[in-house]
């Protein structure tokens, strides 16, 4: 079985496996052995950074964070739709690699999905928080967090900046459906529950939790450890 | 092999999605199973990717010297080969050639100290010693002075008696019939006789002096004059010694007496006479 992909500008060839519901079926298209190799050399360079790190190296604190505070506030930025709160995340998350760099093991995931996940999860409670205490947010999100139709899709320039790393994620991501991925955006950014995502996407419940296992599985299989 | 329910459940739990009941029992079954460990790290893994879906912006260029700055205020972590391990022995600093010096100045110091508090303790304790012996001395003049505030008051109690003792005599006295007797002879040396007379007891005693020894076979008689007998009532004879010429004598009246009028001592015959026969020698007022 095959599946085609969006055509992106200068998009690489990609061939892989994507779990879709039963079994793996392999795709059309392959990532290029460069793009392999440069995400594989990032999250070599990135785990060796995090291992002087452990070592009291503030050199590798600097140079880890030329490499990873441009996505990482970009992620608290787009969660939280605050600049300020934004650096204050980005603040605490690379303090906190600071601090935990010894307990970082490569073998379990990147830096980067480590970095992300930590961004990802501080900014969602930030955001909670905010909702419970302000009670803005009770049953939708608002179009302003920019979660609108065709909302939170990079544009041309924007994949431009994020430079070559970035044109083997985005080509993975593009690779999936725009219902997959739209119920992923808002499952990552937006801190709603499975039902707000639901009620949001105006989909059964079941219908989302189909579309998000299907779009992860598809973003493991192409990417896999390489961020 | 893994079924669709948990790769759904995998997916879900690995954006955080799932809550409740539904969380804790993909966390059970998490535990039991390996391949659903790796399949949740790996979904991780390839959701990190989702931050690209973000619009890309510069943090502030500030945000990094912030947060280098808080890493170096944070504290330094633990090289990995260090960890477990114990922390290496701080080689101790040279001693500093001022040391020596700075320890026998604090050592002569406690010295001096120690000798100010031990000559302020020794003196505190003669003082106290001289308290002591003061407050001895002091009891014992005050046991002495009770002593003689005893023997006085003993003694004043002696007195008072004797002075009551006095005061009974004298009112013994008051009673008493004192007579001096005078000489009729006029020849010297003169005779002095001075009788007292207790009228309660009807009996008194006679003091003489410079009497001559009488005559032999004869002897003095005192003699009582009551006005109520017509003559005197012999009171007895009395010896006079013949080296000095006095006798002292305690008489009584031959006949009961009320009221003397006067005392005589007349030379008699020896032994006396019932009624005065010889001449009176003596005659009291």
């Amino acid at each position: 079985m095959s599946l085609a992909l969006p055509i992106l500008p200068a998009s690489p060839a990609w061939i892989g496996s994507v779990c879709l519901g039963r079994g793996r079926v392999p795709l059309v298209q392959m990532m290029s052995a460069g793009d392999a190799e440069s995400l594989d050399a990032r999250a070599r360079a990135n785990a060796e950074l995090l291992r002087r790190m452990a070592g009291g190296d503030r050199d590798a604190l600097a140079e880890l964070y030329d490499h990873l505070s441009r996505a990482l506030y970009s992620t608290a930025r787009h969660i939280l739709n605050d600049p300020a709160e934004a650096q204050d995340v980005v603040h605490d998350v690379f303090l906190a690699l600071w601090e935990n760099a010894s307990v970082f093991d490569s073998s379990r995931g990147s830096a980067f999905s480590w970095a992300v996940t930590l961004t990802r999860n501080r900014s969602i409670d930030r955001l909670r928080t905010r909702q419970n205490r302000e009670r803005l947010l009770g049953n939708s999100v608002p179009d302003d967090l920019g979660y609108g139709s065709n909302a939170g899709f990079l544009g041309a320039d924007d994949w431009a900046e994020l430079g070559d790393r970035a044109d083997s994620v985005r080509s993975a991501i593009d690779a999936l459906p725009d219902d997959q991925r739209r119920a992923l955006e808002l499952a990552f950014f937006s801190g709603l529950t499975q039902s707000e995502i639901a009620g949001r996407l105006g989909e059964p419940l079941g219908t989302i939790k189909a579309r998000i296992r299907r779009g992860l599985g598809k973003l493991r299989d192409m990417l896999g450890h390489r961020l | 092999m893994m079924d669709e329910r948990q790769s759904e459940l995998a997916a879900l739990h690995a954006l955080d999605l799932l809550e409740g009941a539904e969380r804790e029992q993909f966390a059970a079954e998490l535990g039991r199973s390996s391949e659903l460990r790796k399949l949740v790290g790996d979904l991780r893994q390839a959701a990190a990717a989702l931050a690209y879906l973000a619009p890309q912006a510069d943090p502030p260029a500030a945000l990094k010297a912030r947060v280098l700055a808080s890493a170096s205020a944070a504290r330094v972590p633990a090289p990995p080969d260090a960890r477990g391990a114990p922390a290496p022995r701080r080689r101790p600093a040279a001693p500093r050639a001022w040391i020596p010096w700075l320890a026998a100045a604090c050592l002569g110091m406690a010295l001096v100290w120690s000798e100010r508090l031990y000559f302020a303790a020794k003196s505190e304790v003669m003082s106290l010693r001289d308290e002591r012996r003061l407050a001895e001395l002091t009891l014992e003049q005050a046991r002495a002075q009770l002593g003689d505030k005893a023997r006085l008051l003993a003694a004043s109690d002696r007195r008072a008696g004797e002075l009551s003792e006095r005061l009974k005599a004298a009112g013994d006295l008051a009673r008493l019939r004192i007579s001096t007797l005078a000489s009729l002879a006029g020849n010297p040396p003169v005779p002095v006789a001075v009788a007292v007379w207790d009228p309660g007891r009807e009996e008194g005693v006679l003091a003489v002096s410079g009497l001559p020894a009488p005559a032999a076979g004869r002897d003095y008689q005192l003699w009582v004059i009551d006005t109520q007998y017509p003559s005197p009532v012999s009171a007895g004879v009395f010896e006079v010694d013949p080296a000095t010429g006095e006798a002292r004598a305690a008489f009584r009246a031959a006949r009961p007496v009320k009221s003397i009028a006067k005392f005589a001592v007349s030379l008699e015959r020896k032994g006396g006479v019932p009624e005065r026969e010889g001449p009176i020698v003596l005659l009291g007022q």
